[in-house]
């Protein structure tokens, strides 16, 4: 397909159309193009993304927004999607200017890496599919590995008509391995999974030592104990604390539960939630986050957002009408899961900064408690300030000593009640920011990154 | 309405464009969505129409005992538009194989079975004033209302033409509808210092519904405005009694994917006649249950609709195949190729992802344990849970689990006050013997409600493992 800015002149004529019908209108196209390979069960698929483009128009009516969105870009096409929010503005009009400040940026950008994935190329992935799922097999008591490995460059084009114009080409990678384990028709599984914006070097996690570790890990999980139940220390993970920091805080501090009153954070901005060395944080400028983007999808510049700052809940994530209301600035967070879904206030990369506890020290301050590791999910509650987060496995300690290894576990609780009992964080050693998915509710999915360092809490488990 | 073999459609356009030697099917929709959503009770964004015109191409290379496949979907009609499509599904079909001996694609329709009820008419017909009828009666229900209100919602309502065409002499479409609804329902007011109260609805159904949910709005009330008082639950394998919309959250990912042909390459689909649960529990797989939101005359590969018993009488009996996986296995295709599915939830957007083998409507059959009050009843002491944060089935593993939003103690054969917090967990299928959710169905209700894509009665498990306060 061609460059989406081959359509730009196009997307200017009909924003120009119904520029004089709106006091603010604004398009976004996209488009995708990547390859992926999964390989399982003596089966490969090989994909391409969807010959998908497609934009989305916005414009304010005087008393709500009104949107259309077609999948062709052609001339008439656009005609259509115009003359049908032109039929909607005629029914919504009143009186009212646009919420908010409208962005006027302009730029360009596009993930630079030394190692295009389309260097790759399909034979080539398939080849390193079955290689690392040849390694994962080869342990003993293995059945099967899920292989996967997938690229894919997201382009953006928005435009409005307070000028701004902003263009970016996201380059993401993303590769896994789930090992399966079976044995007296009892089946198990672990992963490793990894993924983010750059190029080839993305996927140098998967190498024969990594591969063999977790299929071992996946074998042992058939033989795991019964996690404990009840209320305990928790020593989460960094990718487990990245969900905690995603699903528990960062829903919350989305400023458009705070206009609808159902963030119980709202009215905790500007006091301390959380130890002094704790600080929380929504990156969507990060170099390499999986969650990354250079532009939101109103035109804002993505930007780094402390949500808690050394233990003090700071600051929230704002589109241009929350913002507007709450007396803050749009963060770069406004964003679309594509062109036909509508935007919402969401989350990049969210994490928990690392600290200096190295992880013995931090195994000695629980004494008795439970390791989270690997996690699978989570969801928000930022109405009722609960946390549900769940993994494939974790550790018994006990007595200051990592010992029993134990099957899946939910974890939740009262997230306030969480932060004021969290007693060390990790030092950088064990940074990541991992590769996920979020809805908005069940729906809207969006990659977002979550990450962190080990941190050490106290909340109620149990088997899941 | 269901059926049709108009050129006019997507699937027979780009057939007519297709001069191939080797298999090939195309699946098409031609998708009109339109969405309300609301703040408070203030409607703050209507969208639509959003318009979708796409389809997918996959072709087959039968070679050696393996097939080689290709698949591409694209929103270009043109006729370079297909060639491109051709060309990439022709590319991929060169690294992806399936260990199937041959694919035999459908060549007729189903037998005409009579009319499936699977569109709203009106909605069909006038899809934003029936949505704003819809929402304003919902909002008109939280009237008079002084302690709960509507905190946000959205109604989406997808008005979809499938087509299917194939090298096998197959041309049909067939038009459906899905609405899915949100809402959150908070309760607030004294006493002074309790924090407010949140109850979220998620559904996805056929048609618009509208006197029913708002009939369900004092319910939705009544739970929201318990959680503001619930206690936590206690703690230990105890008896839990699961509604139909509970079940559905568990049950349906889990069947669909240990029952699948691809969990029969994988090794880890139960062989037949082995017992996975009580002898009570019959468990089938309707692709043409009325209102279904799977349902549909055939599957997303061309293969009529039916119904298959996946367990019967607590014995594993059919497993669900598509085309490839039949073709590896020698079996017929059960009309259970489906496209679209993500974390559980069908996406609108099938034609832009190939098949996989899944579930349709999970049905399981009522039983004699009554009314939800005598299963309360049998229940004794334990807890009824109406919401979890996500139960989030492994698929692989069938372990499920996780924080209950709102529930209810039951003492002593009756609901009693509400619970909240901890987790609910377990695992669906176990090894022969081993205890699992279906091996503990103590009680079957004796009335199925249909819940998204499970159709069930209420059931009593008579332990699941509870973490409480």
């Amino acid at each position: 397909m061609s460059d989406l800015r081959s359509s730009e002149a196009d997307l200017k004529r009909a924003l120009t159309r119904i520029e004089s019908r709106t006091p603010f209108a604004e398009v976004m196209a996209e488009q995708k193009v990547g390859e992926g390979i999964s390989t399982e069960a003596n089966s490969t698929t090989s994909t391409i993304e969807p010959r998908l483009r497609g934009a989305v128009f916005r414009a304010w009516g005087g008393v709500r927004w009104v949107e259309v969105a077609t999948s062709s870009l052609d001339a008439a096409s656009l005609g259509l999607a115009i003359g049908s929010i032109e039929n909607d503005l005629s029914r919504a009009s009143g009186g009212s200017a646009p919420p908010g400040e409208s962005s006027t940026t302009v730029g360009e950008w596009t993930t630079d890496t030394a190692q295009p994935m389309q260097s790759l190329g399909a034979e080539e992935m398939v080849k390193l599919g079955r290689e690392v799922r040849a390694w994962a097999t080869s342990v003993p008591g293995i059945k099967d590995a899920r292989v996967a490995i997938a690229w894919e460059d997201d382009e953006r084009l928005y435009l409005n008509t307070t000028g701004a114009r902003c263009y970016q080409n996201l380059k993401l990678v993303r590769g896994s391995v789930a090992p399966i384990a079976i044995e007296n028709g009892k089946v198990e599984f672990d992963y490793l999974s990894e993924g983010g914006l750059g190029g080839r070097e993305r996927l140098g996690f998967l190498t024969e030592e990594k591969v063999t570790e977790v299929a071992r890990d996946a074998k042992a999980l058939l033989h795991a104990k019964a996690p404990p139940t009840g209320t305990m220390n928790v020593l989460l993970d960094p990718g487990v604390a990245g969900l905690f920091a995603h699903e528990s805080f960062g829903h919350g501090t989305e400023a458009d539960q705070f206009v609808r009153d159902r963030s119980y954070l709202k009215p905790l901005l500007g006091q301390m939630v959380g130890p002094e060395y704790l600080t929380l944080v929504d990156n969507g400028a990060h170099p390499t986050g999986w969650g990354s983007i250079y532009y939101d999808d109103e035109g804002h510049a993505a930007q780094r957002t402390e949500l808690i700052k050394d233990g003090r809940f700071v600051g929230a994530l704002h589109d241009r009408e929350t913002a507007a209301i709450l007396h803050a600035r749009a963060t770069g967070n406004t964003r679309r899961a594509d062109f036909l879904s509508r935007p919402f206030v969401r989350m990049t990369n969210t994490y928990v900064e690392p600290q200096d506890w190295s992880y013995e020290e931090l195994v000695a301050e629980a004494k008795d408690g439970v390791i989270l590791e690997h996690g699978t999910s989570g969801i928000e509650d930022p109405q009722g300030g609960q946390m549900q987060f769940k993994v494939k496995k974790g550790h018994r300690i006990e007595h200051g000593q990592v010992t029993d290894l134990v099957s899946s576990m939910a974890l939740s609780g009262g997230v306030l009640e969480f932060l004021k009992s969290i007693r060390g964080i990790g030092d950088p050693k064990g940074f990541e920011i991992s590769p996920g998915y979020c809805g908005k509710g069940h729906t809207d999915l969006l990659t977002s990154g979550t990450g962190g360092a080990y941190l050490l809490s106290r909340a109620i488990v149990g088997p899941a | 309405m269901n059926r049709s073999s108009s050129s006019s459609e997507i699937a027979g356009h780009v057939a007519d464009r297709l001069h191939l030697a080797n298999p090939w099917e195309v699946f098409a929709e031609r998708i009109r969505r339109y969405e309300i959503h609301f703040n408070g009770r203030e409607i703050e964004l209507t969208r639509g129409p959003l318009a979708l015109d796409g389809y997918g191409i996959r072709l087959f290379f039968g070679t050696d005992g393996h097939t080689k496949h290709g698949f591409q979907a694209s929103t270009d009609l043109s006729d370079a538009g297909v060639k491109a499509v051709v060309e990439d599904a022709e590319k991929l079909s060169r690294h992806s194989e399936f260990p199937a001996k041959r694919v035999a694609l459908p060549s007729a329709p189903p037998a005409e079975r009579g009319e499936l009820e699977i569109v709203d008419r009106r909605l069909w017909d006038r899809p934003m004033e029936s949505l704003r009828d819809h929402v304003e009666r919902l909002l008109a229900a939280f009237d008079g209302k002084r302690h709960a209100a509507p905190s946000f919602g959205s109604v989406r309502a997808t008005l979809t033409e499938a087509s299917v065409a194939n090298s096998a002499g197959l041309r049909f479409s067939y038009p459906h509808t899905t609405v899915d609804f949100e809402l959150a329902v908070k309760a607030f007011g004294g006493p002074e210092g309790r924090p407010p109260g949140e109850y979220w609805v998620n559904e996805a159904n056929r048609r618009l519904e509208t006197s029913r949910v708002v009939g369900e709005v004092d319910r939705w009330c009544r739970f929201a405005e318990d959680v503001r008082r619930a206690v936590p639950p206690p703690t230990g394998d105890i008896p839990v009694v699961l509604p139909s919309s509970m079940v559905t959250t568990i049950l349906p990912i889990v069947i669909g994917s240990r029952f699948s042909g691809l969990a029969r390459l994988r090794g880890i689909a139960p062989a037949a006649g082995t017992r996975l649960g009580v002898e009570k529990l019959t468990i089938r797989d309707d692709g043409r249950h009325p209102w279904g939101i799977s349902s549909s005359p055939i599957d997303d590969e061309g293969v009529g609709h039916g119904a298959r018993t996946l367990i019967d009488h607590g014995i594993a009996k059919e497993l669900l195949y598509n085309v490839l996986e039949a073709g590896a296995f020698e079996e017929a295709p059960t009309g259970n190729g489906i496209r679209g599915t993500s974390f559980g939830y069908r996406d609108w957007k099938r034609f832009l992802t190939p098949p996989v083998a899944g579930a349709t409507t999970v049905v399981i059959e009522p039983g004699d344990g009554g009314s939800d009050d005598e299963v309360i009843e049998a229940a004794g002491d334990g807890i009824w849970v109406q919401a979890l944060g996500w139960a989030v089935p492994d698929p692989i593993s069938s372990a499920f689990g996780g924080e209950i939003r709102i529930g209810y103690r039951i003492r002593n054969g009756k609901l009693a006050e509400p619970v909240r917090g901890g987790t609910m967990g377990g695992t669906v299928l176990g090894p022969e013997g081993s205890p699992s959710m279906l091996s503990s169905v103590a009680e079957i209700g004796s009335r199925a409600v249909l819940s998204d894509n499970l159709s069930s009665p209420t059931l009593l498990i008579r332990n699941l493992t509870v973490a409480g306060a």
